[in-house]
């Protein structure tokens, strides 16, 4: 039960952290109106992800473990890219915001629809057949034991929850500071993503070196309890984590981060001086 | 962000979901599935030997913590297959395509370590199965078996080398000619192997005619001579004799040691099929080989033997790629091999001379029917 409820949550945590980021942001700078887009791209993968695990487990093809780790870690590198863009998007717009011109915001906004869709779609669809395999599996097992699909239920419904709770705290701080942090966070959870993409190419035996590992701290953090599995759903951290994963991970997040600081400072900084000329 | 992009990304999924579906019923294991049962501290395996091909793993977990399951190359690294995220309570499938070769099965509770590891055997594929998605690791393994088969034969070679030696040193005629032709035959089978090395060829197998001037005479052509002695040839003394045959075996081991760490390439051993029809082509059809004692049709049995292996080995690369020509090169050899069986005589085979000219021409049709496929391997196994 706690096991199954483990995988649940973190599954779960991957997929809504990046979601209720982006959906604060839109509540956030007043473009509620747009929030059908990231529920929309969130349906269909959900629908793709159940309907394709469904197929796959119950139908006459299944899909072999190649197919699969290639799928989650391509899955996974698209998503970082479009969070990436999303990333930039947002601190773009958060500068118009500043200068308060409302109506070309929209249009800048309006012009990204397909962009918000594929964002919700990408950042549920790369852990959604995972999940939704794991799912129809407990569901396979409920003539034995219902068990592992409550639990897994549990886990997905506690870090929606987790989700919204972290939507209501963003929503709280002020317009500067949740530029910054969402951001930020966002930076550090896309590095996380791109890691463990990178990871499952690896498992695939298409980029090399699975089993050089940087460091291994899995007896001090173990990935099946509680601080593992909060780690790896939030910032996709991994207790052994190979060599190629850190430096793609370091080779991603410093860059990306600097220049959206850079980006989030340079701004009002610009606006001000402006004003005092 | 644009249509582009989204295409893009369709079509990379859509790519990975065909490419990689697999039926998820497979002729593996009688019942379909091997079934693994993983608990907190162990891991067991209903079986520990499959057939090759499409291979399902039922992964039960009955322990406490989260598993996984994973199939292992050989070397213990590799991931073949795994399975990850498997509740307390709840099954899950790994289906992979393992060729021929050896495992390890581990399951992994808790997600820590090394895992619970056995060793996990996977038999030759059932007919018509596709064995590997992996063409690197199944040339690999074709040039692996031959490198084995070439020093299987090498072994062979300087046993029976010794043996015929003896007899023809120490003047046992009737010995020494049933030791030729089938000690011969090892030599045959894995002749352009024997070839490659320049120095030894023409000491060990240079006819008479193809001598240059200035050439020594030695070797197994040399033995025929004076076995099968022509009209008007003096025979050799037997210190004479004594020279050739140790020298002989001399050879004959060097040959072996420089094979013992060769390794070939999947283009050698097609080109090295090839080959071996060229030789019975142009030396065995024709009768040129064994000018004295006429035991052309035990080279050419040897030679067609040699690049049948060769063919057996890379068979599994045409598997799926090319299987009109895998079906061709199949019935030609088979037909070839019938049409050499029609000349069996007890342990051996006719004599050239015995043959008439229709039937050697035949016998040359036949040849030249195998040899048009066997031009097309090379480029078909190197893909």
């Amino acid at each position: 039960m706690i096991g199954n409820y483990l995988i649940g949550l973190r599954e779960g945590l991957e997929a809504v952290l990046i979601v209720v980021l982006l959906v604060a942001y839109l509540n956030k700078s007043g473009r509620k109106h747009l929030l059908p887009r990231i529920w929309a791209g969130i349906a269909v993968a959900v629908l793709v992800s159940l309907g394709f695990g469904a197929l796959l487990t119950f139908g006459p093809k299944g899909l072999t473990f190649e197919a699969q780790e290639m799928i989650g870690g391509s899955l996974s590198i698209v998503a970082v890219g479009l969070v990436t863009w999303m990333i930039f998007w947002m601190a773009g717009v958060a500068k118009t915001l500043s200068s308060d011109l409302k109506s070309q915001v929209d249009k800048v906004a309006d012009s990204s629809t397909l962009g918000l869709v594929l964002v919700g779609a990408f950042a549920v669809g790369r852990e959604g057949l995972e999940t939704a395999l794991f799912l129809w599996a407990a569901a396979r097992a409920t003539g034995e034991t219902w068990q592992p699909l409550l639990g897994a239920f549990l886990g997905i419904l506690t870090a929606i929850f987790l989700g919204i709770l972290l939507n209501r705290g963003v929503l709280k701080i002020s317009l500067s500071k949740f530029f910054t942090i969402t951001g930020a966070l966002l930076v550090i959870v896309a590095g996380g993503v791109l890691a463990y993409g990178v990871h499952d190419l690896q498992e695939a035996g298409f980029l090399p070196g699975v089993h050089n590992l940087a460091f291994d701290v899995s007896h001090i953090i173990a990935p099946g309890g509680v601080t593992g599995t909060l780690l790896k759903g939030i910032f996709n951290f991994s207790p052994a984590t190979t060599w190629l994963e850190a430096i793609v991970w370091v080779a991603y997040v410093v860059p990306v981060m600097f220049l959206y600081l850079r980006k989030v400072f340079a701004s009002p900084a610009k606006a001000v001086s402006s004003k005092n000329a | 962000m644009n249509k582009t992009s989204t295409a893009a990304a369709v079509l990379v999924v859509g790519t990975l979901a065909l490419a990689g579906c697999t039926d998820n019923t497979t002729q593996a294991s009688a019942d379909g599935a091997i079934s693994v049962v993983s608990t907190d501290d162990a891991c067991n395996v209903s079986t520990d030997t499959t057939a090759g091909g499409t291979i399902k793993f039922d992964v039960k977990n009955e322990g406490s913590a989260v598993t996984e399951f994973y199939l292992l190359a050989e070397d213990g690294l590799r991931i073949v297959g795994e399975v990850e995220n498997i509740g307390p309570g709840v099954t899950r499938d790994l289906v992979v395509m393992a060729p021929q070769g050896k495992y390890f099965t581990a399951c992994k509770p808790g997600m820590v370590g090394d895992g619970i590891r056995a060793a996990f055997t996977v038999n030759e594929a059932a007919d018509g199965q596709e064995v590997s998605a992996d063409r690197a690791a199944l040339q690999k393994n074709a040039t692996d078996q031959y490198a084995a088969y070439v020093k299987d034969q090498n072994e062979q070679l300087v046993r029976g080398t010794e043996k015929f030696a003896d007899a023809f040193a120490s003047g046992d005629e009737e010995l020494a000619k049933s030791l030729y032709a089938p000690t011969r035959m090892h030599w045959e089978r894995i002749e352009p192997v024997a070839e490659s090395f320049g120095d030894l060829d023409p000491i060990l197998d240079a006819r008479e005619a193809d001598l240059e001037d200035g050439e020594d005479f030695t070797g197994w052509h040399r033995a025929e001579k004076d076995l099968w002695a022509p009209k008007g040839y003096t025979k050799m003394t037997e210190s004479e004799r004594e020279k050739i045959a140790t020298k002989m075996v001399e050879d004959t081991k060097e040959l072996y040691t420089r094979t013992q760490s060769l390794e070939f390439t999947p283009d050698q051993l097609a080109n090295g099929a090839k080959e071996l029809l060229d030789e019975v082509a142009t030396g065995k059809v024709t009768g040129e080989e064994e000018t004295f004692s006429h035991t052309d049709l035990w080279d050419f049995q040897a030679n067609l033997e040699g690049a049948k292996i060769a063919y057996e080995d890379l068979q599994p690369l045409l598997v799926g790629t090319d299987d009109a020509l895998d079906e061709e090169l199949k019935t030609n050899f088979a037909a070839l091999q019938k049409q050499l069986d029609a000349y069996r005589e007890g342990d051996g085979f006719k004599y050239y001379q015995d043959l008439s000219d229709a039937q050697i021409k035949e016998l040359a049709s036949g040849v030249d029917a195998l040899s048009e496929p066997l031009s097309k391997l090379t480029a078909a196994v190197v893909k």
